[in-house]
């Protein structure tokens, strides 16, 4: 073959890329155009991969959001912290899974005392019991939860007074009408927090002085600490409590070690002389439990764990469903652009050439729907953590792996397609109406 | 024939349709000279159509030989093939053929980007070859805004991108008016003048006349093969 003729201007022959002598940049422009004509079909086509990438950036941003702030509120809980808790702890049941709220009442303030008894090991103990009240100062009221305790709470839950004091044991053994508001519900009430200082609130009816006012701690997702109200426990058992004859007994005892050390140690002590005094041998059989702080900080990695890899469980499923439709979709397009393609091979282009056109379009496809799936999942993000109050986590990891991945759905179930494409018979082709 | 750009050798196309076979060809042999401009006539079912698709190498003979500029094309591979048809034959089509979603420049543009040529190079010839078919100032319409006459001026354009040995035009004038028809002519007359090979397949006689030599196909075999002593021209005033 004698050498091809030169083109006045124009310098031919320069080696095809990879893409088969086409332009990249041309081929993605190429291909966004032909997503463009029918921009219903090819919204409805990603679709799929929309939801798919969209949950999984939303569930793992949510999810990542509330780990932290489980994290941070076991953090905030007191240091050396052990939790005795009547009942079996459901780590979905209470706030941040720590105390079983409802079911049979099972520890008694003797048993409390025996667990004080125990020794210098013991820095601080706070038997609570707790309930939800209306709360109303004048013409303000609002909503709180009552938590009745001993005034170490303050040290054991990390939880002192920003303004005023906190009650003192003769407030509990007197019985006195006091309390410790949260912040929440000081501007609820009054505007802020010092001006509640020695007003007179009235909870559930009942008329309690403001001692002090808790600091600011934001909001931690399940339970909202600033809507918190700290009474003395013997006021609590005798004005709001359920009115039950009898021996008094708690939900959940905080116990403060003195050594980080000593935590297991105490916790084994714990368990074995509520066991005693409770008669229980099977540890089946408990009516209690008691729950070390970094025991519940692993169940909640465990809980995160477990819930990432069920995100990707659906993220692959429905990525999977996505890429059918989007193998779908590129075969009809491929037999309604038949004409095309024989038109394009009449004028030169190699079989690799219509393959690249048709993979580069699915591939655009998948990977826009995957761009706008990861857009939308920061939108739900954003708005279901607005809903749940929880400040969304936006990571890297995922939102790299959606769009890998997606990007591979396109590739993978586009092939198909494009090789069919691409073995079109052109005379055939041409003919096709 | 000194210079011959097309070589056919007994060349037959079979198809088999299952329990019938139908032989479109029945073993042409034919040479097409540099710069010449022929017409390829017969009935429909002639074969003249699987004639002109197996010279665009469109197309695989069943059996024959035939060369291209010198070189046995006949057993190429279809990348091989794609290649020759690129560099080497430029098609017109009775239908038009251009590309709906895209404007002329594009359109034009299609055979150079698998030739590998840059964009601003694509861009530079495409508007060079508009302007000598007339419509350097219709670039950025679609097809669908422009007249059939205007519609294979585009064609044409595009077919002359890549200087090709030959053009193949099928039918070029089917679906255009008398008038437009003859315009349609010149310009192939005037680019042959300039020393491009023409093939032109049709069944009217009237397009034939245009042309300096006359290939009569019927029933897959050649009938007839004469110059054209009564050749028309088209008289000037066609925009080149």
């Amino acid at each position: 073959m004698t050498p091809v003729r030169q083109i006045p201007q124009v310098q031919p022959g320069r080696p095809r890329s990879g893409l088969g002598g086409l332009n990249p940049l041309r081929t993605v422009s190429i291909a966004w155009r032909a997503v463009l004509a029918n921009p219903l079909r090819s919204v409805l086509t990603t679709l799929g991969i929309i939801i798919g990438v969209a949950s999984v950036i939303a569930l793992t941003a949510i999810g990542a959001g509330s780990t932290a702030n489980i994290t941070k509120s076991l953090e905030g809980l007191g240091t050396n912290l052990l939790t005795v808790s009547s009942g079996v702890v459901n780590l979905w049941g209470g706030p941040m899974g720590l105390v079983r709220q409802g079911g049979p009442q099972t520890i008694t303030l003797k048993d409390v005392a025996a667990i004080q008894a125990l020794g210098s090991d013991i820095e601080g103990i706070a038997p609570t019991l707790q309930r939800n009240a209306q709360v109303k100062y004048e013409a303000n009221n609002t909503n709180a939860s009552i938590t009745g305790t001993w005034p170490d709470y303050a040290t054991v839950r990390n939880s002192p007074a920003e303004f005023g004091t906190y009650f003192t044991d003769a407030d509990n053994t007197g019985r006195k009408r006091v309390a410790v508001i949260g912040y929440q519900v000081a501007q609820d009430l009054f505007g802020g927090s010092e001006a509640a200082l020695g007003q007179k609130i009235r909870i559930a009816g009942v008329s309690f002085t403001v001692l002090g006012v808790l600091p600011d701690k934001g909001n931690s997702g399940f339970a909202s600490p600033n809507s918190n109200i700290i009474v003395p426990l013997s006021t609590y058992v005798q004005r709001l409590g359920r009115t039950e004859s009898g021996e008094v007994k708690v939900s959940a005892v905080f116990v403060q070690a003195a050594d980080k050390n000593q935590l297991a140690d105490l916790k084994t002590r714990i368990t074995d002389l509520l066991a005693t005094r409770h008669k229980k041998t099977d540890p089946a059989d408990y009516d209690f439990s008691v729950q070390n702080q970094a025991d519940a900080l692993a169940s909640v990695n465990q809980i995160t764990q477990t819930l990432t890899l069920f995100l990707g469980g659906i993220a692959a499923i429905s990525l999977l469903v996505g890429g059918i439709g989007i193998m779908n979709i590129m075969l009809v397009s491929v037999t309604e652009r038949t004409k095309e393609i024989g038109i394009r091979k009449a004028l030169g282009a190699k079989p690799r050439d219509i393959l690249t056109q048709f993979l580069v379009e699915a591939f655009v496809l998948s990977v826009g729907g995957g761009i706008v799936g990861i857009l939308v999942g920061f939108g739900l993000a954003y708005l279901g953590g607005g809903a749940l109050k929880i400040s969304p986590v936006i990571s890297v990891g995922p939102i790299v792996l959606a769009f890998a991945f997606s990007a591979m759905v396109g590739i993978f179930f586009g092939l198909y397609p494009a090789l069919r494409a691409s073995r079109l018979d052109p005379v055939e082709s041409l003919r096709y109406e | 024939m000194s210079n011959p750009v097309v070589q056919l050798r007994d060349i037959r196309k079979i198809y088999d349709l299952g329990e019938t076979r139908f032989e479109a060809l029945k073993g042409v042999s034919l040479d097409i000279g540099q710069g010449e401009m022929v017409a390829l006539m017969g009935p429909s079912g002639s074969g003249k159509t699987t004639l002109m698709q197996i010279i665009g190498l469109l197309d695989r003979p069943s059996s024959g030989q035939y060369g291209l500029r010198g070189q046995d094309v006949t057993e190429l591979t279809e990348n091989e093939r794609a290649e020759i048809r690129n560099q080497e034959i430029g098609f017109v089509f009775q239908a038009f053929h251009l590309l709906p979603r895209m404007n002329v420049l594009e359109n034009v543009e299609v055979p150079m980007t698998y030739a590998g040529f840059s964009p601003l190079q694509q861009r530079e010839r495409a508007l060079e070859v508009l302007h000598k078919v007339g419509l350097g100032d219709k670039w950025k319409n679609f097809p669908s805004q422009l007249s059939g006459g205007q519609k294979q001026r585009v064609a044409l354009a595009r077919a002359l991108t890549l200087q090709p040995s030959i053009l193949l035009a099928d039918e070029p004038t089917g679906n255009l008016d008398s008038k437009t028809s003859v315009e349609m002519m010149g310009l192939f007359q005037e680019l042959n003048d300039e020393g491009t090979t023409v093939i032109i397949v049709t069944h009217e006689a009237d397009i034939a006349s245009y042309t300096e030599r006359i290939v009569r196909i019927r029933d897959g075999l050649l009938e007839s093969d004469a110059p054209n002593p009564n050749r028309q021209r088209v008289a000037g005033g066609v925009a080149l």
